[in-house]
């Protein structure tokens, strides 16, 4: 997809959002769905698969979400998943985020965690974030239990690895 | 009929005595014709028997002095060869001494390179072998590490994970946000 067809999608899904009220939450809902499909083969091939009827892929998105995200994010989702544009999905979430922290005069800072973080952390962390890079951050969480404990906090170009998963990898890496 | 047989005739025709006057003493005629028969046997003897009997000993005396010749020839001919085979023997000998000299001197050549061989080949074997010891301690050595470190990272693993309740979670998450936030 070309990036002009990814704006296009990415300000309609924006418009949609704020018009409900719920950009905040849909954005964050997004990007975890985003996220997921990225770390998941068989949903990426199942959405993305064109001999699946496009009402049966949106059923599968609306199954998924239904009680995990408001119902615009689910919309939304199924929109694009239905207009068989699933393959960009991630992207356009992407340019969604951006463009939204843009607009707020901020910066993306990817949070993955093994554990959700409550509101109250996530603002101590996104004033921390602040104050280490110098940008103020919208701070989106990424549940990955595969980190074992602690954050892994991206910001732009600068990574901050503060997870149980980076220490024993150093300790592994000592230790031979 | 030569003289010796008209004086045995007439020997023979001499009238023989009845007896003689003297037992040991002959009569005169017997000197007589003794003397005679013996001057013409004498005579005889020295006309005929002493030329044959010079000439005799003169070809014996020839031929005893070509043996003698010979025999010198023979003696030179052998103390010739005599002297040619001392001379050989001579040669034999220093030619074996030859011979025996070189064999040793070989032969402290080749003991000397072969063990200048072996202590060189002894020293390489060593040195290798050396080599290859602390080539296999560092590689064994490197092995257990690589299982120690892999062992113990996977303990270490599993002990963490029994060990990550959510309380734990909760607390790394805000020694994670705590420690971003000490950095600034």
């Amino acid at each position: 997809m070309t990036s002009d067809r990814i704006d296009g999608y990415a300000t309609a899904l924006i418009e949609v959002a704020r018009a409900e009220g719920s950009l905040d939450q849909v954005e964050d809902e997004l990007y975890r769905f985003a996220r997921a499909l990225e770390s998941s083969d068989s949903l990426r091939n199942t959405l993305n698969d064109p001999m699946i009827p496009a009402a049966k892929r949106q059923a599968i998105v609306e199954d998924l979400l239904g009680a995990k995200a408001s119902p615009t994010t689910t919309s939304l989702v199924s929109f694009v998943v239905g207009a068989g544009r699933a393959h960009d999905l991630p992207a356009i979430i992407d340019r969604v985020v951006n463009r939204a922290a843009t607009e707020k005069d901020r910066t993306v800072a990817e949070v993955r965690s093994a554990v959700a973080l409550t509101d109250e952390q996530r603002s101590r962390l996104a004033a921390a974030l602040a104050a280490a890079t110098g940008k103020q951050v919208e701070v989106k969480v990424v549940i990955d239990p595969s980190i074992m404990g602690g954050i892994v906090a991206q910001v732009g170009d600068v990574v901050i690895d503060g997870s149980v998963r980076n220490r024993l990898d150093q300790l592994t890496s000592r230790l031979s | 009929m030569n003289a010796l047989s008209l004086v045995v005739l007439a020997a023979e025709s001499a009238p023989e005595p009845a007896h003689t006057p003297h037992t040991w003493w002959p009569e005169p005629y017997e000197i007589i014709w003794g003397g005679l028969a013996s001057l013409v046997v004498f005579y005889g003897l020295w006309k005929f028997a002493v030329p044959a009997l010079k000439k005799y000993m003169a070809a014996r005396s020839g031929r005893i002095a070509d043996e003698l010749a010979r025999s010198a020839s023979a003696r030179v001919e052998a103390s010739a060869e005599a002297e040619r085979i001392r001379a050989a023997k001579g040669d034999i000998v220093s030619e074996r001494a030859r011979i025996l000299a070189t064999a040793d001197e070989d032969a402290a050549r080749l003991l000397t390179e072969g063990r200048e061989r072996i202590v060189t080949e002894v020293a390489d074997l060593e040195a290798r072998a050396a080599a290859d010891l602390v080539a296999s301690r560092g590689r064994v050595l490197a092995e257990v590490q690589a299982d120690v470190a892999r062992l113990a990272s996977a303990a270490t693993e599993e002990v963490v994970i029994r060990s990550l309740d959510d309380a734990t979670r909760h607390r790394l998450l805000e020694d994670a946000i705590a420690t971003i936030g000490g950095h600034a």
